[in-house]
């Protein structure tokens, strides 16, 4: 190997152990809240903090799942973001194929308040939500929730599958309505099948939108039993006088494993999914 | 019939569950809230008098209200300048080669899909004055004597929840930003490295003018999103300490549960729709040039 060669191998190297340092530092929290959920709790609660614990214990998830009310907190919350996905995502198909293939008067005003709907703040629809919700009876209900989530979840449903249905090519419809297949059959033969990718894609992100729900949730949920997450989750901070952080923090880590999983199956859509069809450039 | 207004009628026909949704649950609620921001009204009766443009008049005169523009702003423009400085150079440093490249990106990328509540658990658990890790390393690096408070005194409590949030959002630019760079024909750098270009005025000359349509994307979008932001900071802080943390959105929630005054939040709301609609609008604008510079 000559010199040159090597003093630009050696300059790589500390290149990448340098922006590798820096990946840690960005992921140090979650290392933190992973290590922390398994150690015993005398570590925890120690100066100096260890930064390895020195045995390993699952004792803090057995609390968390057999002792807390959490169980109940990750039902509701799963309940409420597959109900509303399921909602978004159908008649965001629906919706999105007619945006995409069909002319009609209007269309181009429709398309904006998809995006208008979609970057509307939640705090403005807040306060008649909470009337339309308390008027018909849904106050403090999980159905109550699934409405709700579905004002955001269906426009960026829509707007993700706008952008997916677009990219597909026309001319295998346009050839199935030659041969005489009806409208229903190339939407569910044709249209549906090509864009499957694109809907999953769309289906996990909707749901990790609506799974991370905070604010509707902690402004039409009053009791415990009917809780989701993220509310739920502080809840049990505030009610103890001396906050375990172990068990927080294996409460964050069983949080954000469907969140995870999720991820792992759609990572190539990332991208798209991200910049919701909306920052292309 | 004839088959475009055969088209057009399928093409209602899909639009119409949506379009009902829309207008049940957006439209009229968006119309109710304009409504209610007219009336003097109780969250917990409902009913009320209507009394015109009063709530806004007495909004703009109280300190509360400017206070909490005030810090909505130093929030939006804090948050924004983060985000962008480490959103980029992410995206500059995952574009190069990298050892393990597909795992750098992924951990880069993860914070951007947790839980606001787990980032906030995970967060203040850091931040904590008895335990928290950070006050461990500032004390046993001799950076400081005492436990620092992070989130209990101003400015701390500003400063961290903006350093917070830029964690948890800056991949959303890393990601933009990447498949652009991504997007960006290799024979333009090949042609400026045969006349003589320098990887520093390849860097200006090329990469920056080709980011720039994204970067505006970008920025607006962000800008919308940080502006309306509730959950972050209500989890991590709750708006003090003495409201110096206390934003737009914190002070409708406000408003409308702890002090039940329905028309007032309803009023702040309004406000908070007509600022977004100027970034709307810039937005859309935007989108359209994009839209038809990549058709034509």
């Amino acid at each position: 190997m000559t010199g040159a060669r090597m003093l630009r191998l050696g300059g790589r190297i500390c290149r990448d152990v340098l922006v590798w340092a820096a990946i840690g530092l960005i992921s140090f929290p979650l290392v933190w809240m992973v290590l922390t959920s398994l150690k015993p709790r005398i570590e925890t609660n120690g100066y100096p903090p260890s930064f390895l614990p020195s045995s390993l214990t699952l004792v803090h998830y057995y609390d968390l799942l057999f002792r807390t009310g959490f169980g109940q907190l990750f039902v509701n919350s799963l309940f409420v973001s597959l109900t509303s996905t399921l909602v978004a995502v159908l008649f965001g198909i629906a919706g999105a194929y007619g945006l995409v293939r069909f002319r009609f008067a209007a269309r181009g005003l429709m398309a904006r308040l998809v995006l208008f709907a979609y970057l509307l703040p939640a705090v403005v629809l807040l306060v008649p939500l909470y009337v339309i919700v308390a008027s018909i009876g849904l106050n403090g209900s999980l159905w109550g929730l699934v409405i709700t989530d579905t004002t955001f979840a269906l426009p960026f449903a829509l707007w993700l599958l706008r952008a997916f249905v677009a990219a597909l090519p026309p001319d295998i419809e346009a050839a199935a309505a030659i041969d005489g297949a009806g409208r229903f059959a190339i939407l569910f033969e044709i249209v549906i099948p090509q864009a499957l990718p694109g809907i999953l894609a769309t289906a996990v992100f909707t749901f990790i939108m609506a799974y991370n729900e905070y604010l509707y949730a902690l402004v039409f949920i009053n009791a415990d039993q009917s809780m989701t997450l993220p509310p739920g989750v502080l809840r049990l901070v505030k009610e103890s006088y001396d906050i375990d952080w172990n068990l927080m923090m294996a409460a964050a880590v069983v949080i954000t494993m469907p969140i995870l999983l999720l991820f792992a199956l759609v990572q190539r859509h990332f991208g798209q999914g991200l910049g919701a069809g909306s920052v292309k450039g | 019939m004839t088959l475009a207004t055969r088209n057009a009628a399928f093409g209602y026909l899909l639009m119409a569950p949506s379009v009902l949704f829309f207008v049940i649950l957006i439209a009229y609620p968006l119309g109710q809230t304009l409504v209610i921001s007219l009336y003097h009204m109780s969250t917990l009766t409902r009913t009320g008098e209507f009394i015109g443009a009063a709530n806004y008049t007495a909004l703009l005169q109280s300190g509360e209200f400017w206070n909490a523009f005030g810090n909505t702003l130093i929030w939006t423009v804090g948050c924004l300048a983060l985000q962008l400085g480490l959103g980029v150079a992410f995206a500059l440093i995952l574009h190069g080669k990298l050892f393990l490249r597909p795992i750098a990106r992924a951990l880069v990328l993860f914070p951007y899909l947790l839980s606001t509540v787990v980032a906030v658990l995970v967060w203040q658990w850091l931040f904590n004055d008895l335990y928290g890790y950070l006050n461990y390393l500032a004390e046993e690096y001799g950076v400081v004597d005492g436990p620092i408070n992070w989130l209990g005194q101003s400015p701390n409590a500003m400063i961290s929840v903006i350093v917070v949030a830029a964690w948890k959002q800056f991949p959303f630019v890393t990601i933009a930003v990447l498949a652009r760079l991504q997007g960006i024909p290799k024979a333009l750098y090949d042609a400026a490295k045969i006349d003589g270009a320098n990887a520093w005025s390849r860097f200006w000359d090329i990469t920056v003018p080709q980011l720039k349509p994204v970067l505006a994307m970008v920025i607006i979008l962000r800008t919308i999103w940080d502006f309306k932001e509730f959950d972050l900071i209500f989890m991590m802080t709750g708006g003090g300490p003495r409201s110096s943390t206390e934003t737009l959105p914190l002070l409708v929630y406000k408003e409308v549960f702890p002090k039940l005054s329905m028309g007032s939040g309803a009023a702040i709301a309004m406000i908070m729709l007509a600022i977004m609609l100027v970034f709307f609008w810039i937005y859309a604008g935007q989108y359209d040039r994009e839209e038809s510079a990549r058709t034509r």
